[in-house]
């Protein structure tokens, strides 16, 4: 518990800390921020919840239960200032932080945050996460799973429209299931391997069959942010419209509908008046304009040519200039993801070739120790002040702060990465180079945009270990095609958008994950290197510990499953993990954003209203 | 005539030797655009996505494919989102970048030109000093910059015009100059310093030709003699410059159309080398190509109205 929230505590009276602490007691394992990847099979039934299961599911289990139904269903009138609030109206401007166009909006193209961002105003899912990353209905109400985990039947939301008038049906999620399962229509097609099949019982009910029991399904697989894969799209509309068109404008059940689309200039969407809850969206319009430059967006955003920032982030220089102007909100929450520069173990002099041995023996190795110093040497703190302007949090693994519940707070004090430049040096000494004398130059790919970072990760290591480090600077496009070979000495990547534990440890940590490596054995890399067995890294436990997790149930069992394989990935040197990102919403004061809509990552503004 | 055509067949060849060297380079150029869209979905799309695109077939295959299809007007289509077609981009993106070049062209003609004319009158005059020292400013700064301060004192200190944005001519011609003033004024003001000293030079040299101190001896009104005899003669290379600089601007100006977030034909440029968007690539450099080497061809033309004695027979 941090201090504040000590201080919080100790204010309180006897009775108070009682009813917190009987609360917390019947709620044994209520953790608001558990993203619910997987629960019993009976808590996670509908719909008759107990009430420790209720406080779980009160918005997994069953989209109904919103504020506004529970108020209605008891009669209880809404205040006067929240009707006004839902009658809200008006035209809300947004700038599209770092893009110079919004690519596509049909979920199988998607392959950017900024992207989805705007789709899911649009799109709906089988469910949609909230602002606590918990999984709540979106077109599903309730569903029930199968004693073995495989079999999910989901029970549609009933009167909902598509957009262009069209009635939504199970047929739409079967047809979305088909054309995503299709790698020619779908970039998305490997989330849905574990989906074997969906049928539509009949025209309001959907069952899902699996290939095996997978933790992440509600939160990732059938979100419709974030997943894409299952983001439900219109078959009539893709049919009449053609991809183009439906690319640029699609036809969804979402709160807006899209009613303008020129690439570059900027989205034009409108309320949809039969969305399924009434009470949303508050504003008529949402103009979204995308704006590549940081100043033009600063000056568009205090001259009030726009309300709110969205896109790839507020960049980190210009924070502290709009927490000054009185006219803007500044909220800045944890973000999702991890940033790493990555040491290839098949490049001298940080050769590892198994890592599959104890961190002791690896200890006794001189490519392991390089590894160590460099890990040992990166001042995180520093970093983060120089690089970010202060915008960030250590990281020690893949797992975020924004995960909450499988988060571990104490990895800063036990990693074996934790900063200690003493014995950097040492194990940099011990490794044949004392004081960096005869330590080879070292090169650090990264891109364009991520000059800043590696100047400051250079002088870092210069004074810390006295070694030098040239930048190799390659257009995103080059970079990822060497990432993929391993032709790298260091490499400075990560994540953004994670909001399961799969995406950091599936995705990036697996022997066969699809950043790890992938086309490492080329033809052309094999005559010249020979065969390499693994990427960046490959540790038999570490595998054993991800699928377990995957696969895992019970939060708690699969908390301790995921925290040991980040623990894992941290020690035995899978990357350097130098961060986790904040994320910044910033808005001008005349904008009200709701704290739950505030999920982050996302920008859903079907309740954001203006004065 | 036979001129003309002549010109015009070469600059056919020009252009059709400048596709096709685009086309090869591209594809020798390292980054995967598969690879980059892949970044964070599913790797075993990459085939299938290869095969829908036509990038498994061998390159000479793609050049005769894409070669068949510009021949009949069909630039392809993009290689990234909604797959867009490369001639609908253009069309989007060319009012942009035309109204931008309109404005930046006016403020660069007039400022330039009459600036260059007053040095070279009142030459070692403080105005022609004032003058100079503007035109070393504006050929220093760069646009962006030049943007960046206009955005800053216009639009975020005294509010007179946005930030940032484009709306069309059709809402409303009032609307359509008060978004592009800036981003002309950003564009225009480098080139107008150019102009400016070209000018200069051409009427310096000019007004002291024999020819303009007998005009002068026979009692001719100055302004006749700076503007029918001198001017007409000094504008060959301003012209000449001017037609290029044109060329240029229309073909787009990625740095202030991307800090006043106008989605020209430089963004469609830049933003689809960046993604190896090989088909957006192919189209956007043959239209530049297309513009300037017919620009030129008009130049020349040009040449002849403003000086008779010039032949091409």
């Amino acid at each position: 518990m941090n201090k504040r929230l000590q201080d919080m505590f100790a204010r309180l009276t006897g009775a108070e800390k009682a009813r917190i602490a009987d609360e917390h007691r019947r709620a044994y394992d209520f953790d608001p921020r558990d993203p619910l990847f997987g629960l019993s099979k009976d808590e996670i039934s509908g719909p008759k919840l107990s009430r420790r299961s209720f406080l779980r599911l009160v918005a997994a289990s069953g989209g109904s239960i919103s504020l506004s139904h529970l108020m209605g269903a008891a009669g209880i009138a809404l205040p006067a200032a929240t009707r006004a609030f839902a009658q809200g109206g008006g035209h809300l401007i947004c700038g599209w932080a770092g893009t110079a166009e919004i690519t596509t909006l049909d979920p199988a193209q998607i392959n950017q945050v900024l992207q989805f961002q705007v789709a899911s105003n649009v799109l709906s899912g089988l469910t949609h996460i909230n602002a606590d990353l918990v999984a709540e209905g979106d077109l599903a109400t309730d569903w029930t799973v199968s004693d073995d985990g495989l079999v999910w039947t989901f029970n549609l939301r009933e009167g909902v429209t598509w957009h262009n008038g069209d009635a939504f049906s199970a047929a739409d999620v079967v047809f979305t299931y088909n054309r995503s399962k299709d790698p020619a229509q779908s970039i998305h097609s490997g989330n849905l391997v574990n989906v074997l099949d969906v049928v539509a019982l009949d025209d309001m009910t959907i069952q899902l069959s699996l290939g095996k029991p997978q933790a992440s399904l509600l939160v990732k697989t059938l979100e419709r942010s974030s997943g894409r894969a299952m983001t439900i799209v219109s078959q009539h509309a893709i049919e009449s419209m053609g991809l183009q068109e439906y690319g640029l404008m699609p036809v969804g059940t979402g709160p807006f509908r899209v009613t303008g689309h020129q690439l570059g200039q900027g989205v034009v969407l409108e309320r949809f008046d039969d969305y399924y809850d009434p009470a949303r969206p508050v504003v008529d319009k949402v103009t979204i304009i995308p704006i590549p430059e940081n100043e033009p967006l600063a000056a568009a955003i205090e001259t009030g040519d726009i309300h709110l920032i969205g896109g790839n982030g507020v960049a980190a220089e210009l924070v502290d200039r709009f927490l000054m102007n009185p006219d803007l909100v500044v909220d800045e929450i944890p973000g999702n993801g991890f940033q790493s520069v990555f040491v290839n173990p098949w490049r001298e002099p940080m050769v590892v070739e198994d890592f599959n041995l104890s961190v002791d023996e690896l200890k006794q190795q001189n490519g392991f120790k390089v590894r160590l110093a460099l890990a040992k040497a990166f001042d995180r703190e520093r970093f983060i002040q120089r690089a970010l302007f202060g915008r960030g949090v250590p990281a020690f693994g893949t797992i975020n702060p924004a995960m909450g519940y499988y988060f571990d707070t104490g990895i800063n004090e036990t990693s074996e990465q934790r900063f200690d430049v003493a014995a950097a040096q040492a194990l940099l000494a011990d490794a044949g180079y004392p004081d960096g004398e005869g330590f080879p130059t070292l090169k650090l790919l990264t891109t364009p945009a991520g000059r800043r970072q590696a100047e400051v990760i250079v002088d870092m290591y210069r004074s810390n270990l006295n070694i030098t480090i040239e930048l190799d600077i390659k257009d995103f496009t080059v970079l990822i095609e060497d990432a993929n070979r391993m032709e790298y000495d260091l490499l400075r990547l990560g994540s953004g958008g994670d909001f399961d534990p799969d995406d950091g440890l599936v995705d990036w940590m697996l022997s066969d994950s699809r950043f790890n490596g992938a086309n490492r054995n080329d033809a052309d890399l094999v005559e010249k290197y020979g065969e390499r067995a693994f990427g960046f890294f490959s540790a038999d436990r570490v595998n054993e510990l991800i699928n377990q997790q995957a696969v895992t149930a019970d939060p708690a069992a699969r908390k301790a499953l995921v925290q040991e394989a980040n623990q894992l990935t941290s020690d035995k040197l899978a990357s350097i993990f130098i961060f986790h990102g904040t994320e910044i919403l910033v808005h001008r004061a005349e904008v009200t954003y709701p704290p739950e809509s505030r999920i982050v990552g996302l920008r859903d503004l079907d309740r954001v209203s203006l004065s | 005539m036979r001129y003309f055509v002549a010109r015009v067949i070469q600059a056919l060849i020009v252009v059709w030797a400048v596709g096709t060297l685009v086309f090869f380079m591209l594809r020798a150029v390292p980054g995967d655009p598969i690879a980059a869209l892949l970044a964070d979905v599913d790797p075993t799309a990459a085939d299938a996505i290869r095969a829908k695109l036509g990038l498994d077939q061998p390159v000479i295959v793609q050049y005769v494919f894409w070669l068949r299809n510009t021949l009949a007007g069909d630039l392809g289509q993009s290689l990234y989102g909604s797959h867009q077609a490369v001639n609908v981009q253009i069309a989007e993106a060319a009012p942009r970048t035309v109204s931008l070049a309109v404005v930046a062209f006016l403020v660069s003609f007039t400022l330039g030109l009459s600036a260059g004319i007053i040095s070279a009158v009142k030459k070692d005059s403080l105005l022609d000093y004032g003058f100079n020292f503007a035109a070393f400013l504006g050929i220093s700064m760069p646009s962006f910059w030049i943007g960046i301060v206009l955005i800053i004192v216009f639009a975020v200190n005294l509010r007179w015009f946005p930030a940032i944005g484009y709306r069309p001519m059709s809402a409303g011609l009032d609307q359509w100059l008060r978004y592009l003033i800036l981003p002309g004024l950003a564009v225009g003001l480098p080139f107008s310093a150019s102009i400016a000293r070209l000018t200069r030079s051409a009427m310096l040299e000019v007004l002291g030709q024999d020819y303009i101190t007998l005009a002068r001896s026979k009692g001719l009104n100055e302004r006749r003699v700076i503007f029918r005899h001198a001017l007409r003669n000094a504008l060959i290379p301003v012209v000449t410059v001017m037609g290029i600089s044109l060329a240029l601007l229309f073909s787009g100006s990625v740095v202030v159309e991307n800090v006043f977030a106008i989605k020209g034909l430089g963004r469609v440029l830049i933003q689809s080398i960046l993604n190896r968007d090989y088909p957006v690539v192919q189209g956007s450099i043959l239209l530049v190509a297309v513009l300037l080497v017919f620009m030129n061809l008009a130049v020349d033309m040009l040449y002849r109205v403003i000086d008779p004695r010039i032949s091409y027979d």
